[in-house]
């Protein structure tokens, strides 16, 4: 059952991400941005198999709630009517799928040769508590090292943001 | 716990956070100073750094669970990182005017920058480097993008973003991939089990994806393709402290994953190294050939100078890893010095135009001599920091030459650098000297502290080039304590689980609350 749910998640995550940056359909910025909330939500499922109950959540809260309003704010207020326009160039095609598919195939070689990881079964530690403790314990210094990075992007946007120039 | 281990790190905070509040109170017209306020405490804990912090009898301790670590080389690093910034925060003084807003920001800053690379030098763990990695480079996303007036600012700023944020995901991508295979985030525990791992594929792909991300940072070919357009649009106090301590941070992270984490892994990558040193070389030596803005030349040069360091990471061997801290040492003075003098002359210039250097010797003879014996020194002539750098550089890589034979072709083509290079180099020197019609004969002013850090800057290049011997105990010390911990790792094999810290167990109570792996 669990497997079997693994590799719907997978998929959908593959195959909604792939719609991400290369709609056939439609090159509108919008969809593209739908259906980033969709990869995320496929991510999120996968969370839970692994019993990260908190990242799932945290994955659905914060990114396919509060990012994303964000990313569809920009892009309702740019106008990307240009960007939609635009062709894609054949190089840049050919270019990107080359070093895509290079890294792919090494990827996919080396997994082929290489035996499974520490077998782990899942246990349920992936909650609140658990997560807090390792926080505030071994990762105490990361954590707080963090704290002033937020801080740096927040100076940061507000300058780069700021109106007037004076 | 002992909180006196982390001393540069949270004075340097503090520092950041202090000035960002101080701005709140002080006029406009006052914010300039604040650069000087900024740059004495800088060097208040530079000199406090060398006059209080000793390292115990064993010469190295740990904190947070063996997650920092402070050694040898993680000291020569920090004291490296507070002379950069140091000179870095006069430079921003005079770049003053041509900041329209936020210019305390830009010094916090770049104090912020400071504080993730004391941080970087001191990571004994994947997650204490991921997070430091990541607070250097936002904050640098930031300084380079802070002359919103300039388009190519903020083209930099957009280009070191997007590239900044590809390479991020192949480190955590690494990071994850060893973490999955082995296990172990701790570096120490990791060589404990790496040897096991050799024949792991998808280890090994881990351990490159991360060489990746860190191959950015020192600009390494095939990752260096930011370089120049970053180098050429950031404000120039920023590319200074990014050639600098940025690269630096890089190498000492490079350092300590390769030769501490997984020893036994890196010398079976020799091949790898010597192949990346030598292309690195030729393409920033041949790609600096037609450069004629300063920065962006300075930009290639750079790319070319990290070849010249990777060859010694790739002697895998003690004299090698000494010979990159004695050469980044060299490179410090160098640069600074260097971007010193771009900094007075082009600031109010729209480009950065070699020609633009014409009649500096007239303009001031004191800044057209910084800037040539700089570009001595970045060529490797005698009797300046780079050529004894580069010296013990091919020393180290000509003494492995007995195991393998790349090493003797790969100092050949290091050589066939210096040798390309010199021409360009000289090209600058010929513009400053060369009587041709300068664009602005006025002369230029050169403020005390101004004065004061050039004059650092070449005693500096001279000291190095001259006296090498106590800078050269300084460095083989440094890269002693890598050999050192390695050493211990093989002796004991697995390491004792961490103690516990006081601290920890007074947060948690006892101590079954703390599982110690998710």
């Amino acid at each position: 059952m669990q497997d079997i749910l693994f590799y719907i998640f997978a998929y959908l995550a593959l195959q909604f991400g792939f719609l991400v940056v290369a709609n056939p359909f439609s090159r509108n910025p919008v969809t593209s941005a739908m259906f980033l909330v969709l990869t995320i939500a496929s991510l999120a499922g996968l969370f839970v198999l692994l019993h990260a109950f908190f990242l799932a959540a945290v994955q659905v809260l914060v990114y396919a709630g509060a990012v994303m309003v964000l990313f569809l704010f920009v892009i309702m207020l740019l106008d990307l009517r240009a960007e939609e326009r635009e062709r894609l160039r054949t190089f840049e095609v050919v270019a990107g799928l080359i070093s895509a598919g290079a890294i792919l195939f090494i990827f996919l070689a080396t997994l082929v040769h290489s035996p499974p990881g520490i077998q782990q079964s899942p246990t349920a530690e992936g909650g609140t508590i658990a997560l807090g403790r390792l926080l505030f314990s071994h990762y105490l210094l990361p954590f707080e090292i963090v704290s002033v990075l937020l801080l740096v992007a927040m100076v940061g946007v507000v300058l780069l943001s700021k109106k007037n120039l004076k | 716990m002992n909180i006196a281990l982390l001393s540069h790190e949270w004075l340097v905070l503090l520092l950041g956070l202090g000035l960002l509040l101080a701005d709140l109170w002080l006029p406009p017209a006052a914010r300039r100073k604040l650069g000087y306020v900024a740059a004495l405490g800088v060097a208040a804990i530079l000199l406090y750094s060398i006059l209080f912090v000793r390292l115990p009898a064993g010469g190295v301790e740990y904190a947070f669970g063996r997650m920092y670590i402070l050694d040898s080389l993680a000291l020569f690093f920090k004291r490296f990182f507070l002379l950069a910034a140091l000179a870095v925060l006069l430079m921003s003084v005079e770049f003053a005017a041509e900041i329209q807003s936020g210019l305390t920001e830009y010094y916090a800053l770049t104090l912020f920058a400071l504080a993730g690379m004391l941080f970087a030098c001191s990571a004994n763990d994947f997650t204490l480097l991921f997070v430091s990695l990541e607070l250097i480079t936002i904050s640098f996303y930031i300084l380079t993008s802070f002359q919103r007036a300039r388009t190519l600012s903020l083209e930099a700023g957009v280009k070191y973003l997007i590239i900044g944020a590809l390479s991020t995901s192949f480190t955590v991508f690494g990071i994850a991939l060893v973490y999955g295979t082995s296990g172990k985030l701790n570096f120490q525990d990791l060589a404990a089990v790496a040897p096991q791992l050799i024949g792991n594929k998808l280890f090994l792909f881990g351990l490159l994806w991360v060489m990746v991300g860190l191959g950015f940072k020192i600009a390494a070919f095939p990752f260096q393709i930011w370089a120049p357009d970053v180098y050429q649009g950031a404000p120039s106090p920023t590319t200074a402290f990014l050639a600098i301590g940025s690269k630096a941070a890089g190498f000492a992270l490079v350092l300590r994953v390769l030769f501490t984490a997984v020893p036994a892994i890196t010398a079976q990558w020799s091949h790898l190294l010597i192949v990346i040193s030598a292309v690195t070389i030729l393409y920033g030596n041949l790609c600096a050939l037609p450069q004629r803005n300063v920065k962006r030349l300075l930009g290639y040069s750079s790319i070319a100078h990290a070849g010249y360091m990777l060859l010694g990471v790739a002697a895998l061997s003690a004299a090698g890893q000494s010979a990159i801290l004695y050469y980044l040492s060299g490179y410090l003075f160098t640069v600074l010095a260097a971007f010193t003098v771009i900094c007075l002359v082009m600031r109010h210039a729209e480009g950065e135009d070699i020609s633009r250097l014409a009649g500096l010797n007239q303009r001031s003879p004191l800044l057209a001599a910084a800037m040539a014996l700089a570009m001595v020194s970045l060529a490797g002539v005698p009797p300046m920091a780079g050529f004894f750098g580069k010296f013990l550089l091919f020393k180290a890589a000509l003494a492995q030459g007995a195991t393998q034979h790349g090493y003797y072709w790969l100092v050949g083509i290091a050589i066939l650098g210096v040798v390309i290079s010199l021409y360009y180099y000289f090209g600058v020197i010929r513009a400053i000297y060369w009587p041709g019609n300068a664009p602005d004969p006025s002369p230029i002013p050169v403020s005390r502290p101004i004065l004061l850090s050039i004059y650092a800057c070449v005693a500096g290049m001279f000291f190095l080039g001259l006296y090498p011997n106590p800078v050269v105990t300084l460095t083989s010390k440094a890269a002693s304590a890598l050999q050192a911990e390695t050493a211990a790792i093989h002796a004991t094999a697995t390491l004792p689980k961490a103690p516990r810290a006081a601290w920890t167990r007074s947060l948690l109570g006892p101590a079954s609350a703390a599982p110690s792996r998710p």
